[in-house]
């Protein structure tokens, strides 16, 4: 069509400006909605990937606090199986006179285990160590002084509780196997 | 007869001549010798794997539950169940120690230099999506080694700054191993990273074919024999012997060294001795050596190094005037490689 023309006045030009100008607009337009549709995709994807729930874990009674002098622990089994020390080390009444050490190595999450010749904890996975308090002694944990983590513990109407976590995936997977 | 062959013909339209001419491309004539023709042996393994592992995952089942005793079928009851994972097994450890010496070939012929350094990139990326790959693997058992594999990777992923947690909640769908990990892994190793290590063997092979083989200065060159050969038959014929070898070898390995099963995952108890599979043995070592945050920062810093290595290379030789200076690092960096990994392999602890 405008290939037959041969001279061009004012009104024509002002229709080629308009015509690219909305060529470029309905170009732009569906450029958008296509990123805006596709992207908002990828982002539900993203989403969907990303795991929702809170953590596994309940406050778990583990007794009162007059059953533990200073300086005495008890051994606590929690639901999952995992087995935590907890010890009195102050004779006041908070929380903060009980520790509950996590076999967890706060190194890369490898279970640590009590080796009685050698004093100590010991993670197999990259040699770490740590004494009794759960202190790292030797490997990893000891360069980047990381003590055996803790699980958090709470003193409410005279009951001493600890978080712990409920579940084991290997520990379940046998109960339904 | 004729007549079927016309009627593909009309059908398919590529006549013999034009794929003849399609595939020809000229082959220097240092591909004569096997060792250059290592990059066609990952690919070549990739095919058996992919064969064998969608054998196996007619009868593999991604949960906890039921993971250990799927692959336990496969091993002690399914026909041929030992001999077809026996070679997935093998397959992978092959390919891993191929793509290893395809790369050691690249980098000591030099042959990363410019225009070809996009192709040593996605060369990189291939690396680490088959090392990948192999990790995902060997996480599906779900014996000992495939949990505290899993958690140790997921927690070191997780020391990465900024990104680590991240990272570390998408890999394991969850700050800790749980129920849904599992599938995860399947999914990754399953489909993502082979439909991604195929893309990338697609442009890479593209990229090849785009620049030609790169050539090799040979000292005792014989000019009277021509310099180049044809890609087909002449090199095919060697891949396809190549080939051969390669089965006979993976069936030896997989009868005479057959995949086994360790204990079954045990989240309340890290075995006493504890070690990931060969190919991370260097890596294994190295957090031992080092706190967690040296390990992970220097292990990226190594991985960027390598990935611009063409343009690091470049650099360095306009600094040094010392056009053989990558070949030293690569000498020494081997021997840290090799150092490493024996080390960790003839110590318990």
């Amino acid at each position: 069509m405008s290939d037959n023309r041969t001279e061009t006045g004012p009104a024509e030009e002002g229709a080629t400006a308009r015509r690219g100008f909305l060529q470029h607009a309905a170009t732009g337009v569906m450029a958008g909605g296509l990123v805006a549709g596709y992207g908002m995709l990828a982002a539900q994807a993203a989403r969907f990937l990303f795991p929702t729930g809170s953590r596994d874990t309940a406050w778990q009674f583990v007794c009162t606090p007059s059953e533990l002098q200073v300086g005495q622990s008890l051994g606590y089994v929690a639901p999952s199986g995992a087995k935590v020390v907890v010890a009195r080390q102050g004779a006041g009444e908070e929380a903060g006179d009980f520790i509950a050490l996590s076999s967890v190595c706060p190194h890369l999450g490898c279970q640590v285990h009590w080796e009685a010749q050698n004093d100590r904890f010991f993670c197999p996975c990259h040699n770490g160590a740590f004494d009794a308090a759960g202190n790292p002694t030797e490997g990893p944990p000891a360069t980047a002084n990381q003590p055996l983590t803790r699980f958090p513990l709470k003193i409410e109407n005279g009951l001493l509780y600890i978080e712990v976590p409920l579940h084991s995936v290997t520990s379940q997977a046998e109960n339904r196997a | 007869m004729n007549q079927i062959g016309d009627w593909l013909a009309e059908r398919i339209p590529v006549s013999g001549v034009q794929l003849h001419e399609l595939t020809n491309e000229p082959v220097p004539r240092h591909l004569k010798r096997w060792w250059f023709c290592l990059g066609g042996t990952p690919a070549y393994l990739f095919v058996v794997q992919i064969f064998t592992g969608i054998l196996l995952a007619f009868y593999y089942q991604p949960a906890p539950e039921t993971a250990y005793e799927s692959v336990r079928y496969i091993t002690e009851q399914a026909a041929f169940g030992w001999f077809l994972r026996g070679l997935h097994k093998w397959g992978a450890t092959l390919m891993i120690a191929a793509v290893i010496l395809h790369q050691m070939r690249v980098y000591f012929t030099a042959a990363y230099r410019r225009p070809r350094e996009l192709n040593w990139v996605i060369g990189m990326c291939l690396l680490l999506a088959t090392l990948l790959t192999g990790f995902t693997g060997y996480s599906l058992v779900f014996e000992q080694l495939s949990y505290w594999g899993a958690t140790v990777a997921a927690n070191i992923s997780d020391a990465v700054p900024l990104v680590g947690n991240t990272a570390k909640q998408l890999l394991l769908a969850g700050d800790a191993y749980n129920a849904r990990t599992l599938s995860r892994f399947y999914v990754l190793h399953a489909a993502v990273l082979p439909a991604t290590i195929i893309l990338l063997v697609g442009v890479h092979i593209a990229l090849i074919r785009l620049h030609g083989v790169s050539e090799l200065p040979e000292a005792d060159a014989d000019d009277e024999q021509p310099r180049h050969f044809n890609f087909f038959p002449d090199h095919l014929l060697t891949e396809l012997s190549i080939g051969l070898v390669l089965m006979i070898l993976l069936s030896a390995l997989a009868t005479i060294l057959p995949a086994t099963m360790g204990p079954r995952a045990d989240a309340l108890t890290t075995p006493e001795v504890i070690k990931p599979e060969w190919f991370f043995y260097v890596s294994f070592r190295w957090l031992k050596l080092f706190s967690l945050t040296f390990a992970v920062l220097s292990t990226g810093f190594i991985l960027a190094a390598m990935f611009l290595w063409p343009w690091i290379d470049w650099a360095l030789r306009r600094l040094t005037g010392w056009e053989d200076i990558s070949v030293y690092i690569g000498i020494v960096a081997t021997f840290l490689l090799v150092g490493l990994t024996v080390w960790e392999a003839i110590v318990a602890h």
